[in-house]
């Protein structure tokens, strides 16, 4: 998953969580908080109500023949006031809710309960109410607008934070974008970030020098490889032509003859080392371009006619089973051509006499899969991890071999980015498969 | 045929003018791109053997002065480095051939005598031998005019030994040329014996094969 994305998830979280929360919460604060300003209003009425008492008198509410009590409430029954004579010596100051039959009807209102005594000695009690449905009505009202602002604002705030994250992660995405683009360290070219996140900079400034370090050994070893080239292959090239001109020369006794052919076979492994061996650092440093389309059958069919002969020597049937047309678009014709012939020569040279030998090829879901089946001596089953490794030599019957053919066969693999697998069953064969993936 | 040997490795280029004289050119040194750009103004050759790696000059400089001369002579460009840019480059350039370092001389000659048949346009492309006829453009060897079937490695064994008739080739040489192209684990001459057996076989349902010998020990010779 992207940073950007996990960011906006995460914000987005928490700010629903920090909402689910308000929405549990808010419902008894917002009770509670009307209690308290219903508590409020009640006090201060009874105080006006007092304060009405001490200048007017208790007369204004009660007189005589009244029973000694007052009660008024509004239409709606939503406030009362009432006083009323109590036996002296009861005592009250509370709020509480309490239920209250007015006009056959129960309501609960939350109740201030106060008793006070008049000049005269009489005791009495004033209760003020406020209809609860109505503080509870007052709160609903609140909660519901609570609730369509929170929405409002968790909403803007995760989309500002969308907008900022990517408007901050920006350089970051962009040094992705340019490793992305980078096939090879040779291919990548420094450049500058505008940003003022010093991370960012720091980050693009290492991949830079890093990539430098990396195309600076890389170049090193180019030019290694063009002197070894060189340095090496010139006195060969000096051996060899001298060489066959003493081999040419019509004076030479016979007897040396030989001498200078073993001479020639002995240069020649010289050179085969030195050239398997730069072939192959040569495609490591990227010296081979991979810019043809190269039909896989095609290849294959190409190898087999040019070792087909070899096989008839060795009275080996060799067959082709090819079902599929696969073109890997961006290749190297010649390298594929030297893997794939090592590889049936391979079959060939380790095989018995009227041995067999299937190179077949089908798609496989979405790749290519190039079999290379023999029925030759086949690899012992601990050796098989090892036979790709450098002059390891399994079994070389003319002990001419130099051991790096399977190398080159895993390098131009590699190179073309294909999966090698090998298996074997000591004295009945081996099979090589490369798997071609989609171009 | 006139040749310029464009070559600062002084043990080398004395190997390639022994062999050229003795196959009858006429060969000129230079072991500098300084002396070869002097003989190359003044003299007229029929071809410019040029190993890029020289000390004072780039070989792909000369290259393009060579290109300019209005005889058009034969170039193949020698070289140790054999690095793909200077393959593409040089035959970008005009260079008829490239030969990497170390090359056989026998396929160095071989390869002068194509680019002299495509260049100077020769026009028979037919070598007569022994009642028999190698016609190297259609790739088809008869013998009085009958065809004889041979297959594609046949016919460039044969065509390699007629091109150096009179001179041993060893079973590496036959090897390199037939199959030098492709980079190997090992080498096995007996390929080359099942070949010439073949060839043999089929050549002599026409005629008598004597002219083609087998040295003991060292490989065969076409006689002429």
């Amino acid at each position: 998953m992207r940073l950007q994305s996990k960011l906006t998830l995460f914000s987005a979280a928490s700010k629903i969580t920090i909402l689910l929360l308000l929405v549990l919460l808010l419902p008894p604060l917002i009770h509670k908080v009307a209690l308290r300003n219903t508590d409020n209003r009640l006090k201060e009425k009874k105080d006006r109500v007092l304060q009405i008492i001490e200048e007017q008198g208790i007369e204004q509410f009660i007189s005589e023949g009244d029973n000694g009590a007052y009660g008024s409430y509004n239409l709606l029954k939503e406030e009362f006031i009432s006083i009323e004579e109590v036996n002296p010596g009861t005592a009250a100051d509370t709020i509480e809710n309490s239920l209250r039959k007015v006009e056959n009807e129960v309501v609960e209102y939350r109740v201030l309960s106060l008793t006070f005594e008049m000049v005269g000695g009489e005791t009495y009690l004033l209760e003020i109410g406020r209809s609860l449905a109505t503080i509870r009505e007052g709160g609903d009202t609140l909660q519901k607008y609570a609730l369509y602002f929170l929405v409002a604002v968790v909403l803007l705030t995760v989309f500002i934070d969308l907008a900022f994250s990517k408007i901050i992660l920006q350089p970051f995405t962009l040094i992705v974008k340019r490793l992305q683009r980078i096939g090879h360290p040779g291919t990548f070219k420094p450049q500058q970030l505008r940003t003022s996140t010093d991370d960012f900079i720091y980050l693009n400034n290492t991949i830079n020098s890093m990539m430098g370090q990396i195309q600076h050994a890389f170049l090193k070893e180019k030019e290694f490889i063009g002197n070894v080239s060189h340095e090496l292959l010139t006195p060969i090239s000096i051996l060899q032509t001298r060489l066959e001109n003493l081999l040419s020369d019509p004076t030479m006794p016979e007897h040396l003859l030989e001498k200078l052919v073993d001479n020639q076979k002995t240069l020649h492994r010289l050179k085969s080392i030195i050239q398997a061996l730069l072939l192959i650092s040569r495609i490591e440093n990227e010296q081979y371009l991979k810019n043809e389309p190269v039909n896989i059958k095609q290849l294959a069919e190409d190898v087999v006619e040019e070792i087909a002969e070899r096989a008839e020597v060795r009275d080996i049937s060799l067959e082709m089973d090819l079902k599929d047309t696969w073109v890997l678009k961006e290749a190297n014709y010649s390298l594929l051509f030297t893997m794939l012939f090592n590889v049936v020569n391979n079959a060939i040279k380790y095989n018995r006499n009227q041995g067999k030998i299937l190179v077949s090829g089908q798609q496989v879901k979405d790749t290519y899969e190039l079999c290379i089946t023999d029925t030759g001596v086949g690899i012992p089953e601990e050796q098989v991890p090892h036979i790709f490794s450098r002059f390891k030599r399994l079994h070389a019957p003319d002990g001419e071999s130099h051991g790096l053919g399977l190398p080159i066969v895993q390098t131009v693999a590699q190179f073309h980015k294909l999966k090698l697998t090998v298996n074997s069953v000591l004295n009945q064969g081996t099979t090589f498969c490369f798997s071609f993936p989609k171009a | 045929m006139h040749v310029l040997i464009v070559e600062d490795e002084v043990s080398l280029a004395n190997e390639l003018v022994h062999f050229l004289s003795t196959e009858h050119y006429k060969c000129d040194w230079a072991d500098t791109g300084r002396d070869a750009s002097e003989k190359i103004a003044v003299n007229l050759y029929d071809f410019i053997l040029l190993d890029l790696g020289l000390p004072d000059y780039n070989g792909l400089d000369l290259l393009a002065e060579a290109k300019k001369l209005e005889h058009d002579p034969g170039i193949i460009i020698l070289t140790a480095r054999g690095s793909l840019e200077d393959r593409i480059h040089g035959l970008g350039l005009g260079a008829d051939d490239y030969l990497p370092k170390p090359f056989s001389l026998l396929e160095l000659q071989a390869r002068m005598q194509a680019v002299v048949r495509r260049k100077f346009k020769v026009k028979t492309s037919v070598i007569p031998f022994h009642n028999f006829e190698l016609d190297t453009e259609t790739r088809k060897v008869g013998h009085n005019g009958k065809e004889i079937a041979l297959t594609k490695k046949e016919f460039d064994l044969l065509h390699y030994l007629v091109l150096h008739k009179n001179r041993i080739l060893t079973r590496l040489q036959l090897t390199e040329h037939i199959w030098g192209n492709i980079l190997e684990d090992d080498y096995d001459s007996n390929y080359i014996d099942v070949h010439i057996k073949n060839l043999r076989k089929k050549l002599s349902a026409f005629a008598s094969t004597d002219w083609l010998e087998t040295v003991r020990g060292v490989g065969y010779r076409l006689t002429i």
